[in-house]
């Protein structure tokens, strides 16, 4: 419930300060909505998937649980949060004069792939976490500069022609543009970027698996 | 008395079971210091608590495990549970395990009694179905009333934390029990009651390991034990022989 009211908070002040600021930016309530749900979410998950098993040591030490459980339990708490905040941001976003078709369905599939690669970041992230337990405190200090880093407030034709190529190294920023495709404008996405995120899903979820599996053999002396 | 052990099933046994933990080797446990220690490359290196350790438990006997501080037990208790694995050496446990941890492990604070039975029901692993159908004999044994189960754990004494803890664990016969020091805060009626459950557990066909430094808690429990030195078993055999090796140990040890 409580968790609504970030992205909330974030939107009125984006509105009220930036909508301004970037004037090509069309219907820009709406532009910056699409892109904060999505990072509502991933910013949720990768936060309490990070520290599910330090949280959880005391169990861990005395009963065989399948460690990996825990992560992937709290990016499902998030996925079912992201589905239950559809009905709120929905009614927002056709206040914002956003319109529903059908290819607004395929933003399913995005969020299956999105929520892959969260989980993978989320894995990798918590495992080093178990080792070295600043890697939590540095991954949330690093989370406001991924934030801005990710065009969720501006658009990237706003950024400078030599710096396109440095933002398209985000990862984030192809889920983002894939989102706002849908949800914006509309359109159903091009088989290019289909591609390109699930190549991007597929790498981060399976060095996440990886890394966890091969670090989780340790994770007993460092509790 | 030998000759009728060795004729019973064997349900635990360890064979030249060395199990360990990494440590670190230059005392870089952030990530900040692995940053600035770049040119290291063994961060961690590995520390064997148990050292080839030899060990038979039958089906159906309560045993004692005794040890100082610091000796293995746990660690071995853990590798029962497979929560830690072996480097050399194997452990055939041909049952299911339930830990019987350390007090309150595994409750959750802001979760009622009620909720929490749940929870650590289904950790232990049993069924929804199972769960259910025991919920009443769990409250029972607890002792907890009406307005206790319903209300917050973290709102309990140390007492009823540990009666939650060993009535959820024992609401199913297990195969094999683990009781680690676990006992020692409940008052003098549930001690003796769980003694009772623990008996009338092993009667039922299961095995019942049990950890403990209080010797007439382990005397009255156990009929046969092993006493746990540097990772190895210094000896095994009935419990008074066990017992006064362990009070033999403490003396040695205070004499130096």
């Amino acid at each position: 419930m409580w968790s609504l009211l970030t992205p909330l908070l974030y939107l009125a002040i984006f509105t009220f300060i930036f909508s301004n600021a970037f004037p090509d930016v069309e219907n820009y309530p709406l532009y910056a909505l699409t892109g904060l749900i999505f990072w509502n979410f991933y910013s949720n998950a990768t936060t309490t998937a990070i520290n599910s098993v330090i949280n959880s040591r005391g169990v861990l030490k005395s009963i065989k649980v399948e460690t990996i459980a825990l992560p992937i339990s709290e990016v499902a708490t998030s996925i079912i949060n992201l589905l239950f905040s559809f009905i709120p941001f929905g009614i927002l976003m056709v206040l914002f004069d956003a319109s529903i078709g059908f290819e607004t369905l395929l933003i399913f599939i995005v969020i299956l792939l999105f929520s892959l690669f969260t989980l993978g970041i989320g894995l990798f992230v918590c495992a080093f976490n178990v080792y070295f337990r600043d890697v939590g405190l540095l991954y949330t200090s690093l989370t406001p500069a991924l934030f801005y880093f990710t065009p969720i407030a501006y658009s990237t034709s706003l950024v400078p022609g030599q710096f396109q190529l440095l933002i398209k190294l985000n990862p984030l920023y192809h889920f983002m543009d894939i989102f706002r495709t849908i949800l914006y404008y509309n359109e159903v996405p091009s088989l290019q970027s289909w591609g390109i995120i699930t190549g991007i899903t597929a790498v981060f979820f399976g060095a996440g698996i990886l890394v966890f599996k091969k670090l989780e053999k340790g994770f007993i002396s460092n509790y | 008395m030998e000759e009728t052990i060795t004729n019973r099933e064997v349900i635990i046994e360890a064979k030249d079971l060395s199990v360990g933990f990494l440590v670190t080797k230059h005392g870089i446990n952030n990530f900040k210091d692995f940053l600035l220690t770049m040119g290291i490359k063994k961060l961690f290196e590995n520390k064997e608590v148990l050292n080839d350790l030899n060990l038979k438990i039958y089906k159906g006997e309560c045993f004692g495990i005794m040890g100082r501080n610091g000796s293995g037990k746990s660690t071995f208790l853990r590798a029962i549970s497979g929560i830690m694995k072996p480097n050399k050496g194997t452990l055939s446990v041909n049952g299911k395990v339930a830990p019987m941890m350390a007090l309150g492990v595994g409750l959750e604070p802001e979760l009622t009694g009620l909720e929490n039975i749940k929870l650590l029901g289904t950790l232990m692993g049993l069924t929804q179905k199972e769960i259910k159908d025991s919920l009443n004999a769990i409250i029972e044994f607890s002792e907890l009333n009406d307005y206790d189960i319903n209300s917050q754990v973290k709102r309990y004494s140390q007492g009823m934390l540990a009666r939650l803890a060993f009535s959820i664990t024992v609401a199913k016969d297990p195969e094999i029990l683990i009781v680690d020091e676990a006992l020692t805060v409940g008052d003098l009626g549930f001690k003796q009651k769980c003694a009772k459950r623990i008996e009338e557990i092993r009667k039922n066909g299961s095995t019942i390991i049990y950890v403990s430094h209080h010797l007439e808690d382990i005397r009255s429990i156990c009929k046969r034990a092993c006493f746990i030195k540097d990772g190895k078993v210094l000896k095994v055999g009935p419990i008074e022989e066990i017992s006064d090796l362990y009070e033999l140990e403490m003396a040695k040890k205070k004499g130096k």
